[in-house]
């Protein structure tokens, strides 16, 4: 019997080859676009669950909001981890990272910048799952300069010969560090990628006593079945037992009084929630993490992308089911039951979808590379071998084949034999409804992913467009100048010789990609004010970058006492509430230093647009970095000049920089890739949309073959019978606005509150979106009518 | 064979209630060979699909082999048709994607009959109907009297009891519709009991008894004494 059913299924499949292929891709299109999706979230989901202990392990971040400044900081003070766990049962144990970024290595007098260092507590590889796969796997780092390192870091720092007991050391300490321990690399759905784990056992900041200061990335291992929610109400009380006892020697005030205007407090995060969950401020993380929001927005676009292919699965299956009319009633004549039909156009149904799924897995194999360059994934086709994943994918099929294959299968096998062989209900409308219905739900998505699209995009023209108070362009910053040492001043001037360079300003502070990162604590009367970050900056730092002075005047040599003078941002003099005349006004850092405002700069972001601008110091002490405005955008002449000129100085250090226009489009990279995402996913579904609604235009014009065959004998036009039969469709789509544009506006608007600095979602976007998308529809309907449209009217009539 | 008392079919839409059948008493006997006349709209064919249970009766009985099915649900009645019961259509009605040989298969796949005892059962009857050599054609390949043999070839591969036939050579050229009509005729001799719609007075000639059928109800009934003068 089922031979027999594939026998007429495929038989069929030649028959209508085209309305079949149209249907296949479709679905394919749909079930590859969920999968890929699927992918980003399963792997977006996947963070950090690669430790055996992941459900125990969460880690400790410091909220607080003092003066108005919201502080989200992830690494936190030196003593919270063992004290917590002191105080708390429930807490097995507790471990820290200490980040040290990529200092400068040095191995048999070779010297390496790359790697990523930290220093870790001695008790780290039992809580995370990293198993040491040669040298000491009970306890590597319990003595003092030990550590443990990657394989590849082995190799590259070691050679082919191996690591352990061979020692390294870190430029600017003394004791040689000797790896204890070789682990594999961390993998790639980490929360944190270090190359080398050294021993914290050595390092004297991490038996640091404050409350205060520190940053030290915390971790606990909570008792099997402990409700993290449960330890985390039980914070206060410690906040007041430690930081309330120094609070008055640091804040200048007692515990109870700050905390009247001001919020102190400890969260927790579970460790799996790090990469998606974790609000922290951009430069406290280990490294970027993902947005549950993303993850929620592309589950909805695979389900939507799923959803649609089915429904023009359903659609054209059931259009087509037409043609099937006669064989129904005939099978019915010969013995065939309802139970048998069912099953029969339901196997014809998983059939197709087995094909379109793979066809799905062969554009995904196919289109993943380029998915992940644009999206900046590293997803791997394996996933799709795993067993679970076959599995799921089984399901799917199953699933998408009931979905898909249930309406026409119950709409076919409840023909009555007669009529069925008569053709009676090909002009039966019963099911225009649903198909209708149908038509509608997969223009509401398509219009509003195309809504998505045009918003996304706006926001971020608006990003690139925004005034953000400084020029970004032509400026090459050399942030680790520094590492030329006492060469750095000759650097400088050698540079400043250059025909290409317009100026050149001392610092390492940029408004955009890696800055060094300072603060200060300005109080007054002794009582603390706020907290507000700090910007070393030299007399030509302003017009390096392009900024403005709105009052007062620059730092300038010729003024000798400027080291105790400040400039401030605009937002600083009003939150300071230093009225219309800050010039001149005293200002006190920390507990005794007095800074007089000397001049009030013009805000500039110095933060990404998702925060409003923070209040600003900027103090005169040229050091560190670099920052070069060159006379032409061709920057790479310049890049290749400097490049050459570092290297004069015998260093051995590499010459390292960025651009600060590249910098700032960086801030937004994830944005920026959700928008190409988005781009990418809107054509696709409105290419889905199209292919179903083509099919359904083929299937109608087919249908109303002879009505317009005597049409046309009766003296209608081409256009008529155009309009005639796109006029439907087009109501459709035109329905399909009323729920798409309010829903998208609604969706759009939160998506946009997330900036503090954003567009307003106006007419013309709608207008623009109603437009692109009755274009697209019109342009399907419309060849394919036309072409029902010039046919010779003998060909109908003769069908009779 | 068949036992038909009083019985009556309406059809309804929104406004008009059409009566078809208005009280036909029939008996079919075990072995005949009856034709059903009469002008377009008169009922026959509604009253041969409610004969082959394609349909069900408004009112009154129906007893087939003794067991009424006047009131039979669309399952029961699938499978009491299964096997007992042939179908030849004007239009011959075959699947266009299955071969002579699959459509002449389709009924015996439904009985659940093996493989083996498929294929020769159907080589078998193929034969007989003069059309195995073309048991690997779609129908569309054939001309119109192959394909009404191919129909007949299913309809009978079942060994039915009863064959219905809906104006079996209306499609036909003359030659053609009285090759097929020869063919009912030798399974009617054999013992099959076959009821006939028909318009032609020709092919009325083969049936044993001419039933005339106006406006839904029977007018005159005749006896054929010449049975098979056209052959």
């Amino acid at each position: 019997m089922f031979k027999n059913y594939l026998i007429i299924a495929w038989r069929n499949v030649l028959k209508n080859k085209g309305l079949f292929s149209i249907n296949l891709v479709g679905l394919a299109l749909g079930i590859a676009s969920c999968l890929i999706m699927m992918l980003f979230v399963v792997d977006e989901l996947s963070y950090d669950s690669y430790n055996k202990k992941a459900d125990q392990i969460v880690t400790v971040v410091f909220r607080a909001k003092v003066s108005g400044e919201e502080i989200k900081e992830s690494s936190i003070m030196a003593p919270v981890g063992e004290t917590l766990k002191k105080e708390f049962p429930e807490i097995l144990d507790a471990t820290r990272i200490r980040n040290y970024h990529t200092p400068k290595i040095i191995v048999d007098n070779q010297s390496f910048r790359k790697d990523k260092f930290a220093f870790v507590d001695a008790n780290f590889f039992d809580v995370f799952t990293l198993p040491i796969i040669e040298g000491d796997d009970q306890n590597p780092l319990k003595e003092p300069n030990t550590a443990v390192i990657t394989k590849a870091e082995a190799k590259k720092l070691f050679g082919a010969s191996s690591a352990i007991g061979k020692s390294f050391r870190l430029d600017g300490k003394e004791q040689p560090f000797r790896v204890t321990g070789i682990i594999e690399e961390v993998p790639r759905n980490s929360h944190f990628h270090f190359d080398i784990f050294a021993s914290m056992e050595g390092l004297e900041e991490a038996k640091s006593n404050s409350w205060f200061e520190g940053s030290f990335y915390t971790y606990l291992l909570l008792r099997k079945d402990t409700d993290y929610r449960n330890l985390e109400t039980k914070f206060p009380h410690i906040i007041e037992k430690y930081m309330g006892a120094n609070m008055q020697h640091v804040m200048g005030m007692p515990y109870e009084e700050f905390m009247k205007e001001n919020q102190l407090g400890f969260k927790i995060f579970p460790l799996t929630d790090i990469h998606l969950r974790a609000d922290n401020a951009v430069n406290d993380q280990l490294e970027q993490g993902g947005d549950i929001k993303y993850v929620y927005i592309f589950s909805a676009i695979a389900l939507f992308m799923l959803l649609i292919a089915c429904i023009n699965f359903m659609n054209l299956s059931t259009a087509t089911a037409s043609k099937r009319a006669k064989e129904v009633g005939i099978r019915k004549v010969l013995g065939s039951n309802k139970n048998q039909l069912l099953y029969q156009f339901l196997s014809e149904s998983f059939i197709a979808t087995l094909f379109a799924m793979f066809l799905a897995a062969i554009l995904v194999i196919i289109s993943l590379p380029y998915y992940n360059e644009l999206s900046g994934k590293e997803l791997e086709v394996d996933y799709l071998g795993r067993p679970f994943v076959l599995i799921s994918l089984f399901l799917l099929t199953l699933l998408v084949s009931l979905l898909a294959g249930s309406y026409p299968a119950l709409f076919l096998s409840s023909f009555k034999p007669m009529t069925a062989l008569k053709n009676k209900f090909l002009t039966g409308n019963q099911n225009n409804g649903v198909r209708s219905g149908l038509v509608v739900f997969q223009f509401v998505i398509s219009a509003g992913l195309i809504l998505a699209t045009l918003v996304v995009n706006q926001q971020m023209q608006y990003i690139q467009d925004k005034d953000i108070g400084y020029e970004r362009d032509q400026l090459l910053v050399i942030r680790e100048a520094h590492l030329l040492g006492k060469d750095q001043e000759v650097f400088k001037n050698e540079m400043l010789k250059n025909p290409k360079v317009a100026s050149i300003s001392q610092s390492a502070f940029a408004p955009a990609g890696d800055s060094d990162d300072s603060q200060t604590m300005i109080s007054n009367d002794g009582q603390f004010v706020r907290r507000m970050p700090v910007y070393n900056i030299d007399e030509h730092y302003i017009s390096t970058m392009g900024m403005e002075l709105v009052a007062g005047r620059n730092f300038s040599r010729e003024f000798g006492a400027d080291s105790t003078n400040v400039i401030i941002n605009e937002t600083a003099a009003k939150i300071l509430g230093l009225g219309n005349e800050p010039l001149g006004k005293r200002i006190t850092e920390g507990n005794n230093t007095d800074r007089t405002v000397i001049g009030v700069v013009k805000d500039f972001h110095f933060k990404s647009l998702h925060q409003p601008i923070d209040p600003l110091f900027m103090l005169y002490a040229p050091y560190g970095g670099l920052i070069i405005k060159a006379k032409s955008a061709d920057i790479s002449e310049l890049i290749k000049d400097a490049n050459a000129l570092w290297n004069s100085f015998g260093t051995d250090e590499v010459f390292g920089y960025s651009l600060m226009d590249e910098s700032y489009k960086q801030t937004y990279v994830v944005e920026r890739k959700m928008g190409i995402v988005l781009n990418i996913f809107a054509m696709l579904t409105i290419l889905v949309a199209c292919l179903g609604l083509f099919g359904l235009v083929t299937y109608t014009s087919e249908q109303r073959f002879k009505e317009i065959g005597i049409r046309k004998v009766l003296g209608s036009s081409v256009f008529e019978i155009v309009a005639m039969l796109s006029r439907d469709f087009i109501k459709l789509v035109m329905i399909s606005f009323f729920i798409a544009f309010p829903l998208g506006y609604y969706l759009m608007d939160k998506w946009l509150e997330g900036f503090a600095y954003r567009i307003e979602i106006r007419g013309w976007i709608f207008a623009l979106t109603a437009l692109a998308t009755l274009l697209v529809a019109f342009g399907t309907i419309g060849w394919k009518s036309f072409r029902a449209a010039t046919m010779n009217p003998v060909e109908a009539l003769k069908e009779e | 064979m068949i036992h038909i008392q009083n019985l009556k079919k309406s059809f309804r839409t929104e406004e008009v209630e059409t009566l078809a059948l208005n009280n036909v008493n029939l008996k079919v006997e075990d072995g005949e060979f009856a034709a059903i006349m009469g002008p377009s709209g008169c009922g026959k064919s509604t009253l041969l699909n409610i004969i082959g249970m394609l349909d069900n009766p408004t009112e009154g009985s129906y007893k087939f082999a003794g067991h009424e099915v006047g009131g039979l649900k669309e399952r029961q009645r699938t499978e009491l048709r299964k096997g007992n019961l042939g179908f030849v259509f004007q239009s011959f009605n075959l699947i266009d994607e299955l071969t002579v040989f699959e459509n002449v298969e389709l009924p015996l796949i439904y009985l659940k009959e093996s493989k083996s005892s498929r294929r020769e059962k159907v080589m078998k009857v193929l034969e007989r109907m003069k059309i195995a050599h073309r048991e690997k054609h779609f129908p569309h390949q054939l001309s119109g009297g192959q394909q009404q043999r191919v129909a007949i070839a299913r309809a009978v591969v079942t060994n039915p009891k009863l064959i219905l036939a809906d104006e079996p050579t209306g499609n036909l050229d003359s030659k053609n519709g009285i090759e097929v009509m020869n063919l009912l005729t030798e399974l009617n001799q054999e013992g099959t009991t076959i009821v006939m719609v028909t318009h032609s007075d020709r092919d009325s000639h083969y049936a044993h008894r001419v039933i005339n059928l106006f406006d839904g109800q029977i007018v005159t009934e005749s006896q054929n004494r010449a049975v098979g003068a056209m052959m």
